[in-house]
């Protein structure tokens, strides 16, 4: 179901845990990656998937482990892990995935595990650390609920950052 | 399902398998009698493994042939204009090479689809280079 459905439903039967946002929360969908609970805006996930079978890509940059189908339509993963010089994260047939439309792309990013919907009063969402390495590069917040810390990741950002990593400059349209 | 309207090559290079426009195939032949600036070996498609086989791809202007050694030819199938599915665009904008276009789906499994012209001409620098030293 698309995050933006699930928020739009207020259905009684999902976990009151996550559903009880008021006016003046703020929405993430939050995944467990690199042992983490990370965020992201939640009108941009569309979709949660277990990823099926992975067709790799030739000389393909180690955060693009390959594509897969669903629904009919070939759609490429990411991983972030790679893609912030981490680990890779491990991909079994039960993997599940976040589909994000970001811009023009739509990318299937792998997590270890899904958590779903997030309310986060907007008080309790604060800046970035100042750090610009790793996956402190890529934050547009930090946000706290009862069960700890988000990073809350800025995936046009991220995703910008995966196209200027693989292409060298000045190539980007040939 | 759709009409076949499109054919395709599939090809096996090492253990993976590939599928190629037919048209953009020249011949089908022994590598034998091939002088070796003209083979391509070893791409991003892997290496073959073997050296028996190869698809002979016509070069773009005053450009020589080249054969791209392969392991073997599976067939030419039809396909129709839905089974073909251009690369993802994050996916096509992040990749290295314009090689890979796209995927074929054989039996509801994506195959990759290769544009041979693009490939031999990514690959000419380097046969040069190695032809050269």
């Amino acid at each position: 179901m698309a995050a933006s459905q699930f928020l739009s439903s207020g259905s009684a039967d999902s976990d009151p845990a996550t559903q009880k946002g008021g006016a003046g929360d703020a929405w993430f969908f939050c995944l467990r990656i690199l042992g983490g609970r990370y965020g992201f805006e939640a009108p941009l996930v569309t979709e949660v998937v277990r990823l099926g079978p992975l067709t790799r890509l030739p000389a393909a940059p180690s955060f693009l482990p390959g594509v897969f189908t669903h629904r009919g339509e070939v759609l490429p993963v990411l991983d972030i892990g790679q893609l912030v010089g981490q680990s890779a994260l491990p991909i079994r047939p039960s993997t599940r995935a976040a589909i994000v439309h970001c811009g023009p792309w739509k990318v299937a990013v792998v997590s270890e595990s899904v958590e779903g919907l997030v309310a986060v009063p907007r008080r309790a969402i604060e800046p970035p650390p100042a750090e610009s390495t790793g996956v402190a590069e890529f934050l547009s917040a930090v946000a706290r609920d009862r069960n700890g810390s988000i990073a809350i990741l800025d995936l046009p950002r991220l995703v910008e950052a995966a196209r200027n990593r693989a292409v060298p400059a000045g190539s980007a349209g040939a | 399902m759709s009409d076949p309207q499109n054919e395709i090559l599939m090809f096996q290079v090492g253990p993976r398998v590939f599928a190629a426009e037919v048209y953009d195939v020249v011949r089908i032949g022994t590598v034998r009698d091939v002088a070796a600036e003209n083979l391509i070996l070893d791409s991003i498609l892997g290496v073959p493994f073997g050296r028996e086989r190869g698809l002979v791809v016509g070069g773009q202007g005053d450009a020589a042939e080249r054969t791209l050694v392969i392991d073997q030819v599976i067939g030419i199938r039809g396909v129709g204009a839905d089974d073909l599915h251009a690369l993802p665009p994050f996916a096509a904008a992040v990749m290295p090479s314009g090689a890979v276009t796209g995927f074929v789906m054989i039996d509801e499994v994506p195959t990759l689809l290769v544009d041979l012209p693009t490939l031999i001409r990514e690959r000419q620098p380097a046969a040069a280079a190695a032809h050269a030293s």
